[in-house]
């Protein structure tokens, strides 16, 4: 196994996510849309930060002006059911 | 170091810590039966049996097994039940539970 | 929907300590977790704590999470366990939380919000690193320490923090083998002590080294290790293959902030808390109103910081719900404040001081 998975859920590696940054993307939103790297079942939990490092070192950000991805509700996994129960 | 005692990959002696409590009660992967104890993640469950192959990804087929272990990567998800996708980290053990190493997306049970 | 004085998300050493602190103060607190047990990752602590005699130092963490739980039920705060948060929403009389609950979606109106939710282990990345049997340290803990379980029989630790060294001295006291602890950095990263420990135990410690790749065709099998310059370059021609069949990564903790980016906060960047960190002043009140922080979230530090932040986040909670006035809090927060900077001293410490120095610096300024 010689891929380097940065995102292990949707098996974007390091390579898929320079060869996007080298087209254009410039911000997680973007790499996001671009590659599928943080749109698994994790949601990016596991590989956001390395994601923004590599976006940061790759585009001479500093790593604070690298901001995650939108964050939208459910931020923890749930199953469409739960939506469709009238709350108490 | 004082004693200690591991059997079946279970620290039954421990240095510090009181001795483990004996498993109470079965599980079965891929229609195998292993010893488990009710309450315990399903994870611990299997590495205590030497499982440590949980899934195969969706687009290689790789192997996955645990790795965060607070229900957050969902690397060591499985079907559960014929439920698909239940993290198995931080999903206590019922007794008879069927638990399947998941291929993929995995599929819901008919 | 049902209003309450205060919600406090996570169960862990800060959230405990918060709702104890709410509840003290004659307050109505509701605590909310994810996991099906209370206490964060104090139960999995088996080690015992530094600090002085009111930081309850010389005591294992499962006694003081024992001790935290005790108190919030003594106290009769309620607790909500199996009950993932996933949503946050602003609202004219304080803030909804949204969570579920046996396969219900539930929420409650909390007119302050404490988030104390913890942080997560960093992941790292090279050949193989998704393969069975590579794993956060903390993983490799909980199994062990709360589950009973070895995950492996011979370990090798990449990070030498205090994760790596004491997650390394207890896989040993499980009856784990541990081959080797890596470290990229040309010295140790936590304290001596734990670090001494594992080396009278026989363990290798090689700093300026790092994991290459892990091998195996299902499983781990080996690994390969390098030499790393001073530009953290490898250095070629010294690498060598180690059999094992577990890598716990210990490099370091991310708050987890997705409530808080949720909800609004304005964040600021400090790595050495470990990143994006939601803005906080001298009470931890976040910028956006009501919303509190606490614990790892707030900066990723010690089970002990996290609980006098914890104290802190209550007792300012308590006073802006008006259960203290302002001179009885005073002297309150004070002495949190007090224990908090004694804890931050040290050669480690201090860089923690400094860290949280700078936010109060960035939450006086207002923005970056």
């Amino acid at each position: 196994m010689e891929e380097l998975f940065i995102c292990r859920c949707e098996e974007v590696t390091r390579q898929e996510l320079e060869q996007a940054i080298a087209d254009g993307a410039i911000s997680m939103n973007e790499l996001k849309r671009w590659t599928r790297a943080g749109m698994g079942l994790c949601q990016g939990k596991t590989c956001a930060k390395q994601v923004m490092a590599l976006l940061a070192q790759k585009t001479a950000q500093s790593p604070a002006a690298v901001k995650p991805a939108t964050t939208r509700n459910p931020v923890r996994p749930m199953q469409i059911s739960y939506m469709t129960k009238e709350a108490e | 170091m004082p004693e200690i005692k591991v059997k079946n990959h279970r620290v039954i002696k421990h240095p510090i810590l009181s001795e483990d409590a004996p498993c109470d009660v079965s599980i079965f992967v891929d229609g195998k039966e292993i010893p488990a104890k009710a309450g315990e993640p399903i994870a611990a469950a299997l590495l205590a049996s030497d499982i440590h192959i949980f899934r195969q990804t969706a687009k290689k087929g790789y192997p996955r097994g645990i790795f965060c272990g607070i229900g957050r990567c969902t690397d060591c998800v499985m079907t559960v039940d014929g439920q698909p996708n239940v993290r198995t980290c931080v999903t206590p053990v019922r007794a008879g539970m069927k638990v399947e190493t998941q291929i993929g997306l995995g599929r819901w049970a008919e | 929907m049902r209003k309450v004085q205060a919600i406090v998300i996570g169960a862990g050493p800060a959230g405990l300590a918060a709702c104890i602190e709410i509840a003290k103060a004659g307050g109505k607190a509701v605590l909310i977790d994810e996991n099906a047990k209370p206490g964060g990752q104090l139960f999995k602590q088996i080690h015992k704590f530094f600090g002085s005699r009111e930081h309850r130092a010389g005591v294992r963490g499962y006694d003081i999470g024992s001790q935290l739980l005790k108190e919030t039920e003594e106290l009769g705060v309620e607790v909500f366990l199996d009950s993932p948060v996933y949503g946050l929403f602003q609202d004219p009389q304080g803030i909804m939380v949204s969570y579920m609950h046996e396969g219900q979606e539930k929420a409650l109106l909390g007119e302050k919000v404490i988030l104390a939710t913890g942080a997560a282990e960093n992941a790292l990345t090279f050949p193989g690193s998704t393969l069975p049997g590579v794993m956060g340290a903390g993983c490799a803990q909980t199994m062990i320490n709360v589950n009973r379980v070895l995950p492996g029989k011979k370990v090798i630790m990449v990070g030498s923090g205090n994760v790596g060294l004491i997650v390394s001295y207890q896989l040993m006291q499980a009856g784990a083998d541990v081959a080797a602890l890596i470290e990229a950095a040309p010295s140790i990263g936590g304290y001596g002590v734990h670090a001494g420990k594992i080396r009278r135990a026989g363990v290798p410690i090689l700093v300026g080294h790092t994991i290459k790749r892990a091998m195996g065709k299902d499983q781990v099998e080996a690994v390969e290790i390098v030499a790393l310059d001073e530009g953290f370059q490898e250095i070629p021609g010294t690498g060598q293959v180690m059999a094992c069949d577990t890598v716990c990564i210990a490099v370091g903790l991310t708050p987890l902030t997705e409530l808080a980016w949720l909800a609004g906060c304005e964040f600021t960047f400090i790595p050495s808390l470990g990143g994006h960190i939601p803005i906080h002043d001298e009470n931890m009140a976040t910028t956006v109103p009501g919303l509190y922080v606490a614990g790892d979230i707030a900066g990723a530090e010690e089970a002990s910081t996290a609980m006098e932040e914890g104290r802190l986040a209550g007792i300012a909670a308590a006073e802006a719900l008006g259960l203290y006035d302002e001179i009885t809090a005073a002297p309150l927060k004070g002495s949190v404040w007090t224990r908090m900077d004694a804890l931050r001293t040290g050669p480690f410490g201090q860089k923690r001081f400094d860290a949280k120095a700078q936010m109060l610096e960035t939450a006086k300024g207002g923005k970056e």
